[in-house]
């Protein structure tokens, strides 16, 4: 259970102060699928890394089942990122010289993940999503867009984090295949057990999570 | 795959970017391996010149030279008193006397010719007419080992053919004859010869390689002064000095001590003028060393801050999966001790081929601008008689210490031999190390300052 508490940050830039997100409070359960809606600059991406622990905020409390994110040293955090989130990036982020299966154990090694299940672990994950044995061996720069997307669902779930952050997980793919990442990020979900978060201003990939939140200027509001 | 494994695979990644730097590397440390070889085989050079020329002081009787001018010897107690002076180790003197036809039985080998006439009266030749027998030289020492293997005795070469040397304390009538005068007067080990009237033995026999050094007699120093009624006296002696750099120190000693009664000289400020090229080269060598180090130290540090900075996004998504400082800083650093490894193993073979030829190239260019002074060049223990009794030119088979006293010293000193040795091996591993921390110290700094959040918002 994902428990967010009047989040703000703010930003200091040439132009002055700006407020990137204020005031957020929301609470997401386990399996659940969130969508958070903006436009560009609206603060979505700024609150995906406070919650990723990328960024730290300036007030406000993260409490993840129980724990207290803000009270985390650099070492938990570093250990929360690697255990307790997976990331979903719009550009995919792959490793470009691993293969699709290194750079799934690539998680499960910051994860401490035991070194001998690696393997059987990864090709698991890369099954999850629909990647045979002869792609799992590729180099990202030889799969598509969307397999490449598929990998890095692989990789944000391979460790059984209790969040996955999505930041435009479909921006950078056509509507079909678009469609099919984010009925798999439902799918993961579900199997897994882990609250997801998508950001995206696609009101179609929206509609398909279990609620949907808008944040505009930094201010995050229920859709009904 | 762990971070050093990432790492040694990262360093493959951009094929000419690699080779390019492999490359660089490899050049920079070929460059301080043969200067390191250069500087090493310069340093024994120096050292081997100075351990064989330049720590002897020659000590003559003032006015007395070459077999000519006047003065007056020497005493033994003079001499012995000269191995009190500080940094002395060993004072090796002589009696120089001449046995004309009337004093001895034996016959010189060589005539008088042109120049003993003109030299006749006063030195060390015979006179009279062109075809007639010079005197013999009769040489007394306290260090027949060191007259036998090079040393006090002019040519300093001579090698026993047959027989033993003397020992330096015997006061026997006994003698170690040179190759040409035992031949032409039929001596063996074990023969004997009449000089002084007294019966001399024959106990060995040398070969000095020069004509005139092997015409001479070698006998024990107590005993020439005793046959040639010479009680206490000595016509010259070399003061060996423990270090060339304590020569100076000793000539002042020993002038101090004998006054005017002597002539100190030494060949130091020869033998250094003679090095100055090669101190030149040394010094040169040592400043490239250094600077090819820095130099192959600051290519790895650009090439791996520019790699840093091209990978800044994945140092970010790699931070963001939750990787650690350390973990991604050791990710670099074994990337970057990949191309140093790699570069110091092909510049190290590089560096042994090229050695010699640079390390020559070098002192050759060096020794070319030296001054070195032609002609013959006052030798340490006798190149005019170690002693002042007679002209004994240094022999063609002589040693570096030989040659030395020739103008052609330069050509003697270039001829270096560079060698690959294991310190060469662990300078090679060390600079490696130097150059792969240098290489990578900014990069990690540049690591750790990577935020994830800062790279992934510039999606």
């Amino acid at each position: 259970m994902l428990n967010v508490e009047k989040l703000n940050k703010t930003f200091k830039t040439e132009g002055g102060e700006v407020h990137a997100v204020r005031d957020v409070t929301f609470q997401a359960a386990d399996g659940e699928v969130v969508a958070i809606i903006g436009a560009s600059g609206s603060g979505k991406s700024t609150l995906l890394s406070l919650l990723g622990l990328l960024d730290a905020p300036d007030t406000g409390s993260i409490d993840m089942n129980g724990t207290q994110l803000g009270n985390l040293d650099a070492g938990g955090r570093t250990k929360y990122r690697s255990r307790q989130v997976g990331f979903v990036f719009q550009a995919f982020n792959l490793i470009p010289n691993l293969s699709a299966k290194e750079n799934v154990k690539l998680a499960l090694e910051f994860a401490s993940w035991p070194r001998t299940e690696r393997d059987t672990r990864a090709e698991e994950m890369l099954a999850m999503v629909g990647l045979d044995g002869t792609k799992a061996d590729r180099r990202p720069s030889k799969l598509s867009g969307g397999e490449q997307q598929r990998v890095a669902i692989a990789r944000a779930f391979s460790a059984q984090p209790q969040l996955i952050l999505a930041d435009e997980p479909t921006g950078s793919l056509d509507k079909a295949t678009g469609q099919k990442i984010v009925q798999l990020l439902r799918e993961a979900a579900n199997t897994q057990h882990t609250t997801v978060l998508v950001v995206t201003h696609d009101e179609k990939v929206a509609k398909q999570a279990d609620r949907r939140l808008e944040i505009e200027d930094g201010v995050l509001t229920e859709i009904a | 795959m762990n971070a050093l494994r990432r790492g040694v695979r990262n360093a493959f990644r951009n094929a000419t970017r690699s080779v390019g730097v492999i490359v660089i590397l490899a050049v920079a440390i070929a460059l301080s391996i043969s200067m390191l070889a250069a500087r090493d085989a310069v340093n024994n050079k120096i050292s081997s010149v100075r351990s064989s020329t330049g720590n002897t002081i020659t000590v003559s009787p003032a006015g007395f030279f070459g077999g000519q001018g006047g003065g007056t010897a020497l005493t033994t107690t003079q001499i012995t008193v000269l191995l009190n002076i500080a940094n002395v180790t060993a004072v090796q003197a002589q009696l120089s006397e001449r046995l004309s036809s009337t004093q001895t039985n034996l016959t010189s080998p060589t005539t008088a010719g042109s120049l003993g006439q003109q030299f006749g009266g006063g030195g060390g030749f015979g006179g009279g007419s062109t075809t007639a027998a010079v005197a013999i030289r009769v040489i007394g020492t306290n260090s027949p080992g060191n007259s036998l293997v090079g040393g006090a005795n002019g040519g300093g070469t001579e090698k026993l053919t047959s027989g033993t040397a003397f020992s330096p304390t015997s006061s026997s009538d006994v003698a170690v004859v040179g190759t040409t005068l035992a031949t032409k007067n039929n001596l063996k080990v074990g023969s004997t010869f009449t000089a002084w009237g007294k019966t001399i033995t024959v106990v060995g026999i040398y070969d000095a390689g020069s004509t005139f050094a092997d015409a001479e007699v070698l006998m024990p120093l107590a005993t020439v002064q005793k046959l040639a009624a010479a009680t206490n006296e000595i016509t010259g002696a070399s003061v060996v000095v423990n270090n060339v750099n304590n020569v100076s120190g000793a000539v002042t000693a020993i002038t101090k001590k004998l006054g005017t009664a002597a002539d100190v000289t030494s060949t130091q400020a020869t033998v250094q003028a003679q090095l100055a090229p090669l101190n030149t080269v040394k010094t040169i060598s040592t400043y490239t060393l250094f600077g090819a180090v820095v130099a192959a130290g600051l290519i790895l540090l650009l090439s791996m801050l520019m790699i840093v900075r091209e990978r800044r996004r994945e140092i970010g998504v790699l931070k963001a999966l939750g990787a650690t400082n350390r973990s991604v800083v050791s990710q670099f650093v074994a990337e970057s001790t990949t191309f140093t490894v790699l570069g110091a193993i092909v510049g190290f073979v590089i560096g042994l081929l090229v050695s010699s030829p640079i390390t020559s190239a070098l002192v050759s260019a060096e020794g070319g601008s030296s001054s070195a002074p032609g002609g013959f060049v006052r030798g340490a223990a006798g190149g005019f008689g170690g002693g002042g009794s007679g002209f004994t030119p240094p022999t063609g088979a002589a040693a570096a210490a030989g040659r030395l006293r020739f103008g052609g010293i330069s050509n003697t000193i270039t001829q270096l031999h560079t060698t690959a040795s294991w310190s060469t091996l662990v300078f090679a591993l060390v600079a490696a190390i130097v150059i792969a921390g240098l290489g990578s110290t900014v990069a990690a700094a540049t690591i750790t300052r990577i935020r994830p959040a800062e790279v992934l918002r510039s999606e």
